[in-house]
């Protein structure tokens, strides 16, 4: 019993040892629950996280396995692919990737998986994508890696980039538009001809535009072609077989009668394409045409060839600045034009300083009558000492012959210088042309506007429309229409008591002949009209009385008559008729 | 006022100046001529009675200018001018500076050679006054002072009494001085001593 005793003895203590190592087994294994379910929440609570990330990401992504199948796509995945998860998962990754790529993507996988060389940056790369629609669309991928269990999976985050794209080729074009404007535009400011203008405006295009050559046509109003007038790139040359196109012939021409753009970026089969076998040959991808307009009215044709399809960006650069160009084009000509007339009107009034010289005379009547003079006064005063020695019977022979020698000299001298003068007049006679008699008119008014402002002298003009043509030398007729009009500048100048004024009228008279008229509100004239007319006959202070009998001298050379009447209650009207031209007259 | 008068011609024209010369030279004139207007002065002045048959156009300077640059330099030479071409005005303006005539070429011979006869007669008698002014002036001069006053007083129709009072001096004496200015003025009579005043009057100094 005591050995029981004794083990009983011995027994407790064990228990409670072992009581004891249970209890702290157990609390060891409770902290060690404890800690465990710590860690299973901890890392439930990060997986429902990332969850939540993954799930409510706007990018799409993405996990594969090493054999490029998807385990997961995201619902963003969903909605910019078009697939549910359930149609994703299991199949190939490459199945959002337009097919051309596929063969690529997979082959590059592969390398990877085998040599680790990357065959694509992982970390933001653009790339085309392919909706469950078929529709293309850039996105911008980037990749993880991890390994897990022996097994290595993939993810891949993808986004959207369309807009980011638009954005991005918005600005680009705004940027390549802004660069033509700036060359269109400075090329517009050179002081040089429109050739040299247009031809940096063909540069620009080959140089920002990408085209293989451009081209400007300009439209020949009157003979209705289009003359190339600039080329740059592949062809710089103006003449050969497209120098002249004929409205509506070929392309070109059609786009100029159409009014109308030709876009094209498949030229081999186009049947508006001439020379495919050109197309071909030098590789041309697209052509642009555009008509250069203002308003309804063509100008030219733009026109470009590229070895690329022709970008719509390109397309919207090309239809701004052949406006820019037909505008600049247009202003050009009206500069130029003012240029010209400026010009012109400088010539006329370097004519009309010869007219008013040769046809009021001052001068050179004076000079004509004093030459004149001179030799007839000797002649008449040697012959009349003569006569007077003789009746006083003291004539010697030697004083006779010595007035006789003088008389003959005299003479003769005076017939040079009337022969001069004839030479000076037909010379002047020289050119008969067909004249507009109103197109005269306008000329002589636009002349001696300056004179007649100066003068403050009322114009009016009544002259008929579309008159037939005259034959007549129109510096000779601007003489006379200036020579009547300065008349009846000269005999209003001392008028206080009523209005100074000019009338001029053209008309069509019976039968053929067409009439004008310059009337004055002038002094008018108390003598016979026919005196008006001889030579050195005037009533002015400084007048040589020469300007009307040239006038009419003039008319009557042309077969017409000028005439003077007396006007009631004063002033005067000078006429004049001149013939119909023969041909159109019928 | 002896020398034979002279017909002056300026024209530029030789064959003008040459039948100028003879047709004048028929009724005996002395003819000078000259083809530029510098010549002409050149020969001032002159003492005999003389005339000047003037172009109105002449290189470099017109007749009408010319006639006035005369009146400038008291070349009081009659003008008559002769011009290729004449208008009304400027014979006006012509006629108004003091020409004699204004003839257009070519002219009828009686007509220059009547104005010139004119013109010298004209140029005669100016000098014949003028050489008559300067007589009295000269004569004037000689009269001493108490002559001269009582020589005003006389012309001014007082008697003798009476400038006798005024100059506070004898009648007596009175009429010596004024028997003496009336023989020094070689004075016929009263009258003739008004006339002869008067026209030292008239006379600008």
């Amino acid at each position: 019993m005591s050995d029981e005793m004794a083990a009983a003895g011995e027994l407790e203590p064990r228990v409670a040892q072992r009581t004891a190592q249970l209890a702290r087994a157990n609390e060891d294994l409770q902290r060690e629950i404890a800690s465990r379910k710590r860690a299973e929440e901890d890392l439930r609570s990060s997986e429902e996280r990332h969850r939540v990330i993954v799930e409510a990401a706007s990018d799409a992504i993405v996990a594969m396995d090493d054999s490029g199948i998807i385990l997961f796509a995201n619902p963003a995945t969903t909605s910019l692919f078009g697939y549910d998860s359930a149609e994703m998962v299991g199949k190939p990754l490459t199945m959002l990737m337009p097919e051309p790529m596929r063969e690529l993507h997979d082959d590059g996988f592969r390398r990877y998986l085998a040599t680790g060389i990357r065959h694509i940056n992982w970390h933001g790369t653009e790339l085309t994508a392919i909706s469950r629609d078929g529709q293309e669309f850039p996105v911008e991928v980037s990749f993880g890696e991890l390994s897990a269990d022996g097994h290595r999976l993939f993810t891949g985050f993808i986004r959207d980039i369309r807009q980011r794209k638009q954005a991005e080729q918005l600005e680009a074009a705004a940027q390549l538009q802004g660069a033509v404007h700036a060359d269109v535009t400075l090329a517009f400011g050179l002081e040089g001809s429109l050739e040299t203008i247009l031809h940096e405006c063909a540069e620009s295009m080959v140089r920002r535009l990408d085209a293989a050559f451009a081209r400007i046509w300009i439209l020949n109003w009157d003979a209705q072609l289009l003359e190339l007038r600039a080329s740059a790139g592949l062809y710089t040359h103006l003449d050969g077989a497209h120098a002249r196109i004929p409205m509506g012939t070929l392309k070109i021409g059609a786009i100029a009668k159409e009014k109308t753009p030709v876009l094209c970026n498949d030229l081999l089969n186009d049947p508006r394409i001439s020379d495919k076998a050109w197309a071909e040959k030098e590789g041309m991808a697209g052509f642009a045409g555009y008509p250069l307009l203002i308003g309804a009215r063509t100008l030219g044709v733009l026109a470009m060839f590229s070895r690329k399809p022709i970008t719509t960006q390109t397309i919207e650069v090309l239809a701004s600045i052949a406006d820019l160009i037909a505008q600049g084009i247009e202003r050009k000509r009206a500069e130029d034009e003012l240029r010209a007339t400026e010009r012109r009107l400088k010539e006329m009034e370097t004519e009309l300083a010869r007219v008013v010289r040769v046809t009021s005379m001052g001068e050179l009547a004076a000079s004509i009558a004093h030459e004149v003079n001179q030799p007839l006064t000797a002649v008449v005063n040697n012959g009349n000492a003569c006569l007077r020695l003789l009746a006083n019977r003291k004539l010697e022979p030697d004083t006779l012959r010595l007035a006789l020698e003088e008389i003959v000299a005299d003479g003769t001298r005076a017939t040079s210088i009337l022969s001069k003068i004839r030479a000076l007049i037909t010379k002047q006679a020289a050119e008969k042309t067909s004249l507009d008699v109103n197109e005269v008119i306008q000329e002589v008014l636009a002349l001696a506007g300056r004179e007649i402002q100066a003068h403050e002298v009322l114009l009016n003009h009544q002259l008929e429309a579309r008159l037939p043509l005259v034959l007549g030398d129109r510096i000779q007729l601007q003489q006379v229409v200036l020579n009547l009009i300065m008349n009846g500048i000269e005999a209003m100048t001392t008028l206080a008591d009523r209005p100074r004024s000019i009338l001029v009228k053209s008309q069509l008279i019976p039968s053929n002949w067409i009439q004008v008229a310059v009337c004055d509100s002038g002094t008018g004239f108390s003598c016979e009209p026919e005196h008006l007319f001889s030579p050195f006959y005037t009533t002015k202070e400084h007048g040589m009385g020469m300007g009307l009998s040239i006038s009419r001298s003039l008319i009557e050379s042309h077969g017409g008559r000028l005439q003077a009447v007396p006007l009631s209650p004063h002033g005067a009207e000078f006429s004049f008729t001149l013939p119909v031209a023969p041909e159109a007259g019928l | 006022m002896t020398a034979a008068p002279v017909v002056f011609v300026i024209d530029d024209d030789a064959s003008v100046r040459s039948s100028l010369k003879l047709l004048i030279g028929t009724i005996g004139l002395r003819v000078e001529t000259f083809a530029a207007p510098d010549d002409f002065l050149r020969k001032q002045p002159l003492d005999s009675p003389s005339c000047l048959i003037l172009d109105v156009r002449l290189p470099r300077l017109n007749g009408l200018d010319f006639q006035r640059e005369l009146a400038m330099r008291k070349i009081r030479v009659p003008i008559i001018f002769i011009t290729g071409y004449g208008d009304i005005p400027m014979s006006v303006r012509a006629m108004k500076d003091g020409a004699v005539e204004f003839l257009t070429k070519p002219f009828r011979d009686q007509d220059l050679l009547d104005a010139v006869h004119a013109a010298i007669e004209r140029d005669r008698a100016r000098r014949e006054q003028e050489q008559e002014v300067k007589g009295i002036q000269d004569r004037f001069e000689n009269l001493s002072s108490r002559e001269r006053e009582v020589t005003y007083l006389v012309v001014e129709g007082l008697l003798n009494k009476q400038i006798a009072d005024q100059l506070g001096t004898a009648e007596n004496t009175v009429k010596v001085h004024r028997s003496r200015a009336m023989t020094k003025m070689q004075a016929n009579s009263v009258a003739d001593l008004v006339k002869m005043v008067q026209k030292l009057k008239d006379t600008p100094k």
